[in-house]
């Protein structure tokens, strides 16, 4: 049961968060928390057990957040791996979508998908879970992908990117979907009980849509980085014309989670830090903008992840209307940031990971009470880790201090 | 011939009893004669089935002989007064869309010489009264597989009864799960659960045996 | 599970168990008698008992618990979808996910001869099988070389809407959606299984065979065109009885749960077949498929439908206490005489006078049918078929139920 109590703090936690969304000063800064592989090792069990092992997940998890409060809801279950081109290839199926989009350890037991790696199976227990990527698609697929791109990520990618699914129509590939069926509903009824733990604790959870840039799904999922660069200079407009077929698929799969009350969707970005502003202008934003705008034309927020250095290219965000979302970044200063963004654009971010492993308490302490100063004032800040994943080896007295200094400095 | 046909038609031999008629319908009168043999050979077959020595698949496979012979010999006979037993309406009760037995049924009533208005499947109570304010049948058929039939059975009665015409028709439910107990329950005035037990007990409603 | 309700279950499976072993149990033992009524006796619609899990379950539950007896029908949904289970066979784990069709899944999957109440047919009719032709003669040869790539490749795309391209998306999204939806199923059915465990029911169940002929004639040609098969192609259906034999073997296994032990073989060319037929075609498999349930460790209950009195005899040929003869319209007195401890003999009620009788009449009638059957022992009360429609009177169940009660003391 969700004591009263805990009802009125998810309560809090919400509204302030929310403010922050609508660029107004909440009671306190609003914190995400610090997560990650140092929550398993936080509660004396292997990545693997945290990654395979839904009760033990669940253990740590509110072990962690019972000791580490902070407003957001967390992200909880089992980590995934990016898998949106299969999420494409099943957008008509909703249902579907929401457990091929991101592959998790045991469902990648049934899908078997190539790109992946898990701790305790081809990785160490307790290594990290990765996507390292590879080359799905043939530059000469350019004109199919154009032409359909769900057929295409159904007929062509999916096999060769998910083992159980190599021969298309085929007793084992029919078999692996209904696999995967029953690990969906044995997974959605874990992560209710789950969820139901956190809720008690005062965490609240809002559905969230995710989708890609359409660049992104092109060069994480389907040509790989190094290869989509060169296609920008070989096949320009046939990367073009991919981008732009992408914006509808896109826009689907961001959306397709209103129905379950989504109303903020996720688009964490790739490529942006890898090109020029002339190329990130010419084949990057404009169907990521495409697909932002259409989002809040469906009435959702965006939350973009800005991964490594934006600075480049942060201007354009203005090409945004105010208020559209959430700039989050990971490299790029957040007080820049601010200056420019101020009242147009909810900024979060602010502490480096790598801040938490190697600074000592004191100085994590100075180092939040000044960026407070900085931040605060005027409201639209989520304050945050730059990215999602603490190590296991993240010291606890420096989880604590960050944590202790948002509670010292976090007043409004 | 006509002793030919009856005997490979009654022993199943498909090929030999198809051949025969073929010839035979070309003759003068050998259409009437494929149609009466054809006929007889149906009777015989219903006659074997009752006495135990033929089972449904006989049935079956005698139904499809006739047909196949008709489909030659019909158009053949036109013009010819060709002589009815009486009129039937036959179909599945409502809710059953079940078919094969009022088949059957169906082929062996026609091969006796009855007119068969055959209504279908899942016909609801008022189409039977439809069908029967329109045909002005001596008898009614009704059909069902499932148990599910047999309060629809007794519905549809009593709805004919309430349209005022119960009392110009006889009625002969069958199917496979019908019984002299259902036959009293529903208000019917003849049970089979075999076609040709069901071809002959019309024939007798209908004061032809 | 209270200590009583467990006693009571060793209790109802020890009945059930002496009887199968041609002993005289302490009663006769009941399977109670159930089907549509349950849905009316509750007060829900056909359509709800077959689409609506949480009222199905506690229909069931309510009636049961009015209406006990030894190994209640409990009024299993759906109808069967023989064909993918064969052309699944080599994935024993997805038995419970493609072997039966009920209502939601059939929405996902919409199975060429599947009828339900509130979809095609009116809300308080019930489920109905309507085969048609899926199989053409011609096929034979495919079918006999390889009857589980046959069924997959060339006969489920035929019968099932979903599959009409097996490499489409519609296809594989249809076996998530259903997986996803047995899911659903099962959270209610666990919850009714506590319940009929706390009435002192035993988990169990019961694997499944089919005649091969009557696969052939049922599943994939249609049983007029298989009539004729046997006349014209005599030598292709006898090489696909065969050929199909160890894949329905298959199939037995994977459908076998945890504990069970029986088999039930649910026959339906038998009453179409002259002796001869039966014999030659028919027979042969069915007996080497019950002697191969035998070596499996199941024993089988056989329902021969309709009047198999022209093949009674073959039942000899059978090991005495292979399993369980229920018939239909076979008069069970006469089967007595001849299988009196060789085979346990289950039946004996006639539905239609369930339906159409009195409870006076009705009570005379079990005593009678008790009275003749049960000395020896060997025999398992059960109706003779295993549906009571809609407008069963409730007065003549009870009264059926109170003779069980009465007469049916050892």
């Amino acid at each position: 049961m969700v004591s009263p109590e805990a009802k009125k703090l998810a309560e809090e936690r919400a509204a302030r968060m929310q403010a922050a969304l609508d660029l107004k000063e909440p009671d306190r800064v609003p914190f995400t928390g610090l997560g990650g592989d140092v929550i398993p090792a936080y509660a004396g069990i292997t990545s693997y057990e945290y990654e395979f092992d839904f009760e033990k997940n669940r253990q740590a998890a509110v072990k962690w957040f019972t000791d580490f409060p902070s407003d957001s809801a967390p992200r909880v279950g089992l980590g995934g791996l990016d898998n949106q081109s299969m999420g494409v290839a099943f957008q008509d199926y909703p249902e579907i979508v929401s457990g091929v989009n991101s592959v998790n350890g045991p469902m990648n037991d049934v899908l078997k998908m190539k790109f992946v790696r898990f701790p305790g199976r081809e990785l160490d227990e307790n290594s990290a879970r990765q996507f390292i990527g590879g080359k799905n698609m043939e530059p000469e697929e350019y004109d199919q992908l154009i032409a359909d791109p769900v057929k295409f990520c159904f007929e062509v990618i999916m096999p060769r990117i998910s083992g159980g699914l190599k021969d298309l129509g085929s007793p084992a590939s029919l078999a692996t979907m209904a696999r995967f069926g029953l690990e969906k509903a044995r997974q959605d009824a874990e992560m209710a009980k789950t969820m139901q733990a956190l809720m008690e604790l005062g965490y609240y959870f809002a559905p969230r849509g995710v989708c890609l840039a359409p660049l992104d799904l092109i060069s994480d999922q389907l040509r790989d980085i190094p290869n989509l660069i060169l296609d920008l200079r070989r096949y320009p407009d046939k990367v073009k014309a991919a981008a732009e077929a992408l914006v509808e698929p896109m826009v689907k799969m961001g959306t397709m989670s209103i129905k379950a009350g989504a109303k903020e969707c996720f688009i964490p970005l790739h490529l942006n830090e890898y090109l020029s502003p002339k190329q990130y202008n010419e084949f990057y934003w404009p169907t990521l903008k495409e697909v932002i705008l259409k989002l809040v034309e469906a009435g959702m927020k965006v939350q973009v992840f800005f991964e490594g250095w934006h600075d480049a290219h942060l201007e354009t965000i203005l090409e945004l209307p105010a208020g559209w979302g959430t700039a989050y970044f990971e490299k790029t200063d957040v007080r820049k940031a601010k200056k420019l963004l101020q009242g147009h654009t909810c900024i979060m971010g602010g502490i480096d990971v790598s801040d938490i492993i190697s600074l000592t308490p004191a100085q994590l302490d100075e180092n939040i009470k000044k960026l407070f100063d900085e931040m605060a004032p005027g409201g639209g800040f989520i304050f945050s880790p730059n990215i999602g994943t603490c190590p296991r080896e993240t010291p606890i007295e420096n989880v604590r201090a960050v944590y202790e200094a948002v509670e010292k400095y976090g007043k409004y | 011939m006509r002793e030919e046909l009856l005997r490979s038609f009654v022993d199943m031999d498909e090929q030999e009893a198809v051949r025969i008629a073929r010839e035979l319908v070309e003759t003068e009168g050998g259409a009437v004669a494929v149609l009466d043999t054809c006929k007889e050979a149906m009777e015989e077959v219903g006659r074997l089935f009752e006495a135990g020595e033929y089972f449904l698949s006989e049935l079956i496979a005698a139904g499809d002989m006739f047909n196949q012979i008709m489909e030659f010999t019909l158009p053949k006979l036109q013009g010819e007064e060709v002589a009815s037993l009486g009129t039937m309406v036959l179909g599945t009760v409502q809710g059953d869309v079940h078919n094969i037995g009022k088949d059957i049924f169906k082929v062996m009533a026609e091969a006796s010489g009855i007119n068969v208005i055959d209504i279908g499947i899942d016909v609801p109570h008022e189409k039977f009264v439809e069908a029967i304010k329109e045909h002005k049948p001596e008898l009614v058929g009704m059909c069902c597989l499932i148990t599910l039939g047999v309060d629809s059975m007794k519905r549809t009665i009593e709805v004919i009864k309430e349209a005022g015409l119960r009392d110009d028709i006889k009625i002969i439910i069958g199917g496979g799960r019908v019984s002299q107990a259902v036959m009293e329950h529903v208000g019917a005035d003849a049970w089979a659960d075999d076609a040709a037990r069901g071809v002959r007990l019309s024939k007798e409603l209908l004061g032809k045996e | 599970m209270a200590v009583d309700a467990k006693q009571l279950a060793a209790e109802r499976a020890a009945r059930l168990k002496a009887a199968v072993e041609l002993k005289e149990p302490d009663r006769v033992p009941f399977t109670g008698i159930g089907g549509d009524v349950i849905a009316a006796y509750a007060g829900i619609t056909s359509y709800e008992f077959n689409f609506d899990y949480e009222k199905q379950c506690q229909a069931i539950i309510k009636y049961v618990k009015d209406f006990p007896s030894d190994q209640p029908v409990i009024g299993m949904t759906g109808l069967g979808n023989h064909v993918a289970s064969m052309a699944f066979s080599d994935y024993p784990d997805l038995y419970p996910i493609i072997s039966r069709v009920d209502g939601p899944t059939n929405d996902i999957l919409g199975v060429d001869y599947c009828r339900f109440p509130g979809r095609e047919l009116d809300e308080n009719s019930s489920p109905q099988f309507i085969g048609r032709e899926y199989m053409s003669a011609e096929e034979y040869d495919e079918l006999i070389a390889d009857p589980v790539k046959f069924c997959f490749e060339k006969i489920l795309p035929r019968i099932v809407r979903a599959f009409r391209d097996m490499k489409a998306p519609e296809a594989h999204a249809a076996m998530a959606r259903l997986a996803l939806e047995k899911a659903k199923a099962g959270a209610a059915m666990r919850d009714m299984f506590r319940q009929l465990q706390e009435l002192g029911y035993a988990p169990g169940g019961l694997s499944v065979f089919f005649a091969p002929l009557d696969f052939i004639g049922d599943q994939l040609r249609d049983i007029p065109n298989l009539i004729k098969d046997l006349r014209r192609y005599p030598d292709k259906v006898k090489a696909a009885t065969e050929a199909v034999l160890e894949p329905l073997l298959k199939v037995s296994v994977n459908a076998k749960g945890p504990g069970v032990e029986t088999a039930m073989i649910p026959l339906h060319l038998n009453e179409y077949l002259s002796p001869a037929l039966y014999n030659e075609f028919y027979w042969p498999t069915l007996k080497e498929g019950i002697l191969r349930l035998a070596e499996l460790g199941m024993k089988s209950q056989v329902f021969f439908e309709g009047r198999h009195d022209a093949h009674l005899e073959t039942i000899l040929e059978l090991p005495a206490g292979w399993g369980t003869a229920y018939f239909e319209k076979t008069d069970v007195r006469k089967a007595k005489k001849l299988l009196q401890g060789h085979t346990c003999i289950m039946g004996g009620i006639d539905v239609g006078m369930v339906i159409s009788s009195t409870p006076a009449k009705l009570d005379e009638y079990i005593k009678e049918i008790l009275g003749e059957m049960m000395p020896g022992g060997g025999f398992i009360l059960a109706p003779n078929i295993g549906n009571l429609p809609r407008e069963t009177p409730i007065e003549n169940i009870r009264a059926v139920y109170e003779a069980v009660e009465k007469y049916g003391k050892y």
